[in-house]
């Protein structure tokens, strides 16, 4: 699917050569910013100076003011472009990692699993998409501290070595903040986490709660802890105000003392008025270094959320081939297949024939590789050994078109994409006309249940109820919408009931012309009523035969009772 | 933002705390100019250098006491945003468990925090400005009144430029804030979907919609961006421009008496107080206000503009009418042997209804509180049922359990006006597939008594379950589920309800425990209507997902029950449901549970003891016993059905649960069939393939 132009590895260089240009203005904006911050206090003191010496200043006055506003217009700048090139990267990485991520497919759910996705799309891709913003303004912040101290010491070397004295104490105190909170933040999270998760199995049992009335005593079980979270709450303010009161007392007294020994300097006259309020900006101005510190802590923070977005973009996409499907009845053959999940074989070496338009019933007991089997067959994955073929063609050969054109699947728990029902039942790559969409849900036995929801085929999804048999029925409805050589139904059956699943795999299993089906089945009588039953055991085909046949077999007949209790 | 001003308002005296610790920081800010102004002007530029250092001394021990206010301040921000705090936990796990919105879940963890950070940052912020600027301004008048004519104006203008510009702005934050939601969301459903994605090769168009929504965000920030520069302008004429100011007027200040410390001072209050303050201001208030905003009203949805809850989404229109006014003596508030009725030959078809528990008087019905069929004839049953218009009708049908009374000759011609009975006796009616009941003629053929036998008998007159006329649609437009169903339960009836799935039994069962709400007609439980507190004490619902939650196993059963249950009761119920091996497993009632280590038919096994235990003579079990095997499924249904004057409904699972039922209810769409297994078997067409489906597996649960 999407091309990969560069590796994994060169993500970071990706994303800064694509923010390029904005970054290197960033960069010069905020330098030089930081350059007019640093000129303003000289000229400001110079300005005083001229002022209490009654001596002509305007143009010094203008100067200051063309500083001030010079500084304001970089700062507005960096602002925007700040913003700005933090939305690019940020869009542009996600645009990159969806599209890997969805031509990797099923395996990046597999690997990582849907919700660390998200997160991983959602939250590192923001924080990567800071990492150029921030290096871009890394000098500037940088610039900031180390200027106001080589001004402090241009003044008056003295000056410099007060302030650098006192800035050990600085590192220390604002160490202990970030020691402090932690331990509390993590008390009143174990607390909200207790009455989340009241709150998760109230909401699951909701029918049982409101039928009987109880939803205040629930509600109030549920908030028992409440004291305990305002406990630890209070707990966290006042660890956090201890904290702060020691942060603000660093600076300022740093700059006191810098005043102070200005003052001593001032009455030697080793030093102007000017160059006291000179001093004590530009001790103000040297505490940025707190902020380079929150740079230099964003900026790793970046790079581990860069990190983990590298993670995804290692997992490869599997290629698709350009070779055209030719005519035919949807004949689909395993050769020798085999593959393997966390490094055990659970297909080992299956070979399988379904000839077109008949239907291939898989049974077996659960973990012997059926749904794999169901996977491999449209190539939702790709084998280990061996080959897939549909009419003769090798699976991987064909083009991406070819290949989801004649394949269509239904799944035990189908994910309903689109916005409302109708858009579900059309999802895929070509979207079926109207009258497809509602003869598919007919066949699928949803037309009934969807004209009952609010707003029939236009019910939004996510205002629609599902059951797990309204779910399967919509899903099945999809891939009858859609068609194909080669039906695939993994479990999809299995939440109907006995009489709705009768009248479906009825009209689906019926003999005569269609697709070909390959069903994974659970029940007797959807075995039964397929062409060929081919039994797995032990990751083997260990029969294949009519179900009548293959009946005479106790250990068959023994699939069928698996899972019905003593 | 309107759920804490009322709060801050009914918190003065933390209030007046907050302004007493803030003072101190004020004065710090008060000292940090004028105690440099007065050190330079009367100790260094004097030559005087002990006196400059004790006044920067002094600076220095208001750093110290600034900052201990400030300390402070965060004890007092704690006592006003942790009780906000709290009530927005209150009301978010109060909407969460009566609506059952997962959304509560996010709202909790998330969007709590979220309201308590920002209204704590906005409460800090505000009020550092509010006092940073009064100490300044008051340091800047102590040290030359005409000081504050040139710093205030520009002051001003620039908080009434941020002012202006911050409504704008907070669009452009909750537009952000939106959009990321919005594509949070999709990526949501997107990476949950990959396979399907996949599989329909669809993978281009995903791409594409997600691209749009990753575009409209990035278009929001750099939106957002873009009015930062709001920020700096504003920042540039409340903060910076007072400096230039300054320095432009300083011949004109020297000259009318400003001291050189005093301009020093005044810089140094511009540059170290008002600046970083308002700073602070326009950079916590601007992101903060909106987001606190955007958050709260998500909270705190006002009644009209809450989402739909999943079950009653279509807003059917509430008949509230007579049906609810009730024969005030007659009702019952204890659940006991519910009928309404002890003497069955009363004399009127009704009582008069007395406005006990409705909210308007005796009026009378009017056309649009029932369907129009009901017009003439319906007043009667709709105000005092389960007492029937013609008494003899049903109650005659009742004395006796078995062979019965010859009783059906005066109904033929009360179309629909009866709720059919069902239960004991037999009532081999096959309520043919009906679209026009209006024109149904209940027969009441002769039939055998099959599972009369097994109920006990139940008082005369008394019905557990009554609808009537009940049709219930998911929207307006949208295909009724139940199309004007009548039915009746009497008091130890036993009724099986069957139909293939999403056929609507579960909405029958949601109906009847009060979480729908039909569009039309009337149901009673144990003859009170519902909804209404009276009913929902007397019915309890097991539906087919067990609730447990992490409280003790004596906490769980005892949940319907006021009073902690006795333990030699609870053993029992535990007994005859079948919950005692995992009791034992547990360690008996006091044990801990774990919901998510029990099996799915444990935790059936769980609901079902509580609702044995439970007070209410109607249980409903919708599919209840799904994850037990059809012994264990059995024994519990045997257990329900003997609870003395226990009625029990039961949304089969397996064709062995149906059979044991008297009666079977098959719903096929908005038609429905009624009658014993053997009836139905002949007249049903739906409950043969059903019986067929069941009998073809026997022993495979049907799911």
């Amino acid at each position: 699917m999407t091309p990969l132009p560069d590796a994994p590895d060169r993500l970071p260089r990706a994303v800064l050569r694509h923010a390029g240009a904005r970054c290197a203005a960033l960069c010069a904006v905020s330098t030089a910013a930081t350059a007019a911050g640093l000129l303003l206090p000289a000229a400001l003191g110079r300005t005083l100076d001229l002022l209490l010496a009654h001596a002509p200043a305007a143009r010094w006055v203008a100067c200051c003011a063309g500083l001030v506003l010079l500084l304001a217009v970089l700062d507005g700048c960096a602002g925007v472009l700040t913003g700005t090139v933090d939305a690019r990267s940020t869009a542009w990485l996600r645009g990159r990692i969806t599209g890997h991520v969805l031509a990797v497919g099923p395996r990046a759910d597999a690997r990582f699993g849907a919700g660390d996705l998200v997160a991983r799309l959602v939250g590192s891709a923001a924080q990567a998409g800071t990492a150029p913003g921030t290096l871009a303004a890394l000098l500037a912040a940088l610039a900031g501290p180390v200027g106001g101290v080589l001004a402090l010491g241009l003044i008056d070397p003295w000056l410099a070595v007060v302030f650098l004295a006192g800035a050990p104490v600085l590192a220390l105190l604002l160490r202990a903040f970030a020691r402090d909170t932690s331990a509390c933040a993590a008390d009143y999270q174990r607390v909200q986490g207790r009455i989340a998760g009241a709150l998760a199995e109230a909401v699951g049992g909701y029918r049982t709660i409101r039928a009987a009335g109880v939803a205040d005593r629930e509600t109030a079980r549920i908030l028992a802890p409440l004291p305990e979270l305002s406990r630890a709450g209070h707990r966290m303010w006042r660890v956090q105000g201890r904290a702060a009161a020691q942060a603000v007392t660093v600076a300022p007294l740093l700059n006191l003392g810098v005043v102070a020994v200005a003052g001593l300097l001032l009455v030697r006259h080793r030093l102007t008025v000017g160059e006291v309020l000179a001093a004590s900006r530009y001790a103000v101005l040297a505490t940025g270094v707190g902020v380079l510190v929150g740079q230099l802590a964003a900026l790793s923070r970046a790079r581990a959320a860069t990190g983990r977005l590298t993670e995804v973009l290692s997992e490869p996409a599997p290629g698709f081939g350009t070779r055209h499907l030719p005519p035919g009845p949807g004949r689909l053959e395993l050769r020798g297949v085999t593959a393997r999940r966390g490094g055990h074989t659970v297909l080992d070496g299956v070979d399988l024939a379904v000839p077109g338009g008949t239907t291939l019933a898989v049974v077996g007991r659960s973990g012997t590789g059926k749904s794999l089997l169901a996977e491999l067959a449209g190539r939702l994955t790709d084998p280990d050994g061996g080959e897939v073929l549909l009419d003769g063609v090798p699976l991987r050969a064909l083009a991406h078109t070819d290949l989801r054109r004649a394949v269509s699947y239904a799944f035990e728990r189908p994910a309903l994409l689109g916005a409302t029902i109708e858009d579900t039942i059309a999802f895929g790559l070509t979207a079926p006309a109207a009258d497809r969409i509602r003869s598919a849900a007919m066949a699928a036995r949803a037309d009934a249940f969807v004209r009952r929801l609010p707003h029939g085929y236009a019910t939004r999804c996510s205002a629609a109820p599902h059951s797990g048999g309204e779910s399967q029925r919509l899903g099945l409805a999809r891939a009858f919408a859609h068609g194909g050589r080669l039906l695939i139904l993994d479990d999809a059956l299995s939440s109907l009931d006995t009489v709705t699943e009768h009248q479906i795999t009825e009209s689906l299993l019926a003999p005569g012309a269609g697709p070909t089906r390959l069903l994974i089945a659970h029940r007797t009588a959807t075995a039964a009523r397929a062409d060929t039953v081919a039994w797995l055991d032990g990751g083997r085909v260990r029969g294949v035969g009519t179900h009548a046949e293959l009946w005479q077999d106790a250990a068959y007949r023994a699939v069928f009772a698996e899972g019905v209790p003593a | 933002m309107r759920a804490w001003i009322p709060a801050l308002r009914a918190r003065w005296r933390v209030l007046v705390r907050l302004g007493v610790w803030s003072v101190l920081e004020a004065g710090q800010t008060f000292l940090a100019g004028y105690a440099l102004a007065r050190a330079l002007d009367a100790g260094f530029l004097a030559g005087n250098t002990r006196v400059g250092l004790l006044w920067l001394g002094a600076a220095g021990l208001a750093v110290g006491a600034g900052a201990y206010g400030t300390g402070r301040v965060y004890g007092v921000v704690a006592a006003l945003v942790e009780p906000v705090r709290d009530r927005l936990v209150t009301t978010v796990v109060g909407r969460g468990v009566r609506e059952a919105d997962a959304g509560a879940l996010s709202g909790l963890t998330q969007q709590v925090e979220i309201a308590r950070d920002t209204l704590a940052g906005l409460v800090l912020v505000s009020r550092s400005f509010v006092f940073t600027a009064a100490g300044a301004l008051i340091g800047l008048f102590s040290l030359a009144p005409l000081l504050l004519a040139v710093v205030v104006p520009p002051l001003l203008a620039g908080v009434c430029l941020f002012a202006a510009t911050l409504r704008p702005l907070a669009r452009r934050q909750e537009a952000f804030l939106a959009a990321d939601e919005a594509l949070a969301e999709d990526l949501g459903a997107v990476c949950r979907g990959l396979r399907d994605v996949t599989a329909a090769g669809a993978e281009a168009q995903v791409a594409a919609g997600t691209g749009e929504r990753i575009d409209a965000e990035q278009r929001a920030a750099r939106a957002l961006a873009r009015w930062s520069v709001a920020r700096v302008a504003a920042l540039a004429v409340g903060g910076e421009l007072p400096v230039v100011l300054l320095l432009a007027t300083a011949p004109w200040l020297l000259g009318h008496g400003v001291s050189a410390g005093a301009l020093v001072g005044a810089l140094a209050y511009v540059t170290q107080s008002l600046l970083p303050a308002l700073q602070n201001l326009v950079h916590g208030l601007g992101t903060g206000g909106s987001r606190l905003t955007v958050v709260l009203r998500r909270l705190t949805p006002s009644a009209d503009s809450a989402a739909p809850r999943p079950e009653d989404r279509p807003e059917p229109p509430r008949t509230t009418s007579p049906p609810r006014l009730q024969g005030g003596p007659e009702r019952h508030a204890s659940p006991g042997p519910p009928g309404p009725r002890t003497s069955h030959d009363s004399p009127g078809p009704y009582e008069p209804p007395t406005p006990h528990n409705s909210h308007g008087p005796n009026e009378p019905p009017t056309p649009d509180d029932m369907p129009e069929s009901h017009e003439a004839p319906a007043p009667p049953h709709l105000t005092g049922p389960p007492e029937p218009s013609t008494p003899h009708t049903v109650r005659g049908r009742y004395k006796a359990p078995a062979p019965h009374a010859p009783a059906g000759s005066g109904e033929g011609p009360k179309p629909h006006d009866l709720p059919e009975p069902l239960g004991p006796r037999p009532q081999p009616d096959p309520r043919a597939p009906r679209h026009e009941p209006v024109q149904r003629v209940p027969q009441d053929a002769p039939g055998s008594s099959t599972a009369a036998a097994a109920a006990p008998p139940p008082p005369p007159g008394a019905y557990a379950l009554t609808l009537a006329c009940v049709t219930f649609a998911y929207g307006p437009a949208s295909e009724p589920v139940l199309d004007r169903l009548d039915l009746a339960v009497p008091v130890g009836g036993h009724l099986a309800v069957v139909g293939p799935s999403g056929i609507g039994k579960s909405t029958l069962t949601g109906l009847v425990a009060g979480l729908l709400e039909p569009r039309e007609g009337v149901i009673r439980v144990c003859g009170h209507a519902v909804p209404g507190p009276e009913a929902a004490a007397s019915r309890v619902l097991i539906p087919q997902e067990a609730y447990v939650h992490g409280g003790t196993l004596a906490e769980n059963l005892g949940l319907f029950r006021r009073d902690p249950v006795p333990e030699r009761e609870l053993l029992a119920a535990a007994e005859a449901v079948g919950l005692t091996p995992l009791l034992e497993a547990l360690g008996g009632p006091a044990g801990r549970v774990d919901p998510a280590a029990l099996s799915a038919g444990e935790r059936q096994l769980i609901a079902l003891a509580r609702a044995y235990l439970s007070p209410a003579p109607l249980a409903l079990l919708d599919e209840a016993t799904c994850h037990l095997d059809p012994q264990a499924e059995a024994r519990a249904e045997r257990a329900f059905a003997a609870r003395p004057g226990g009625t029990l409904v039961v949304v089969a699972h397996r064709i062995s649960s149906a059979r044991r039922a008297g009666r079977i209810l098959v719903m096929d769409g908005a038609r429905t069939a009624c009658g014993t297994h053997d009836e139905l078997l002949r007249t049903s067409a739906l409950y043969r393939d059903l019986v067929g489906g069941w009998t073809a597996q026997p022993a495979v649960p049907v799911r």
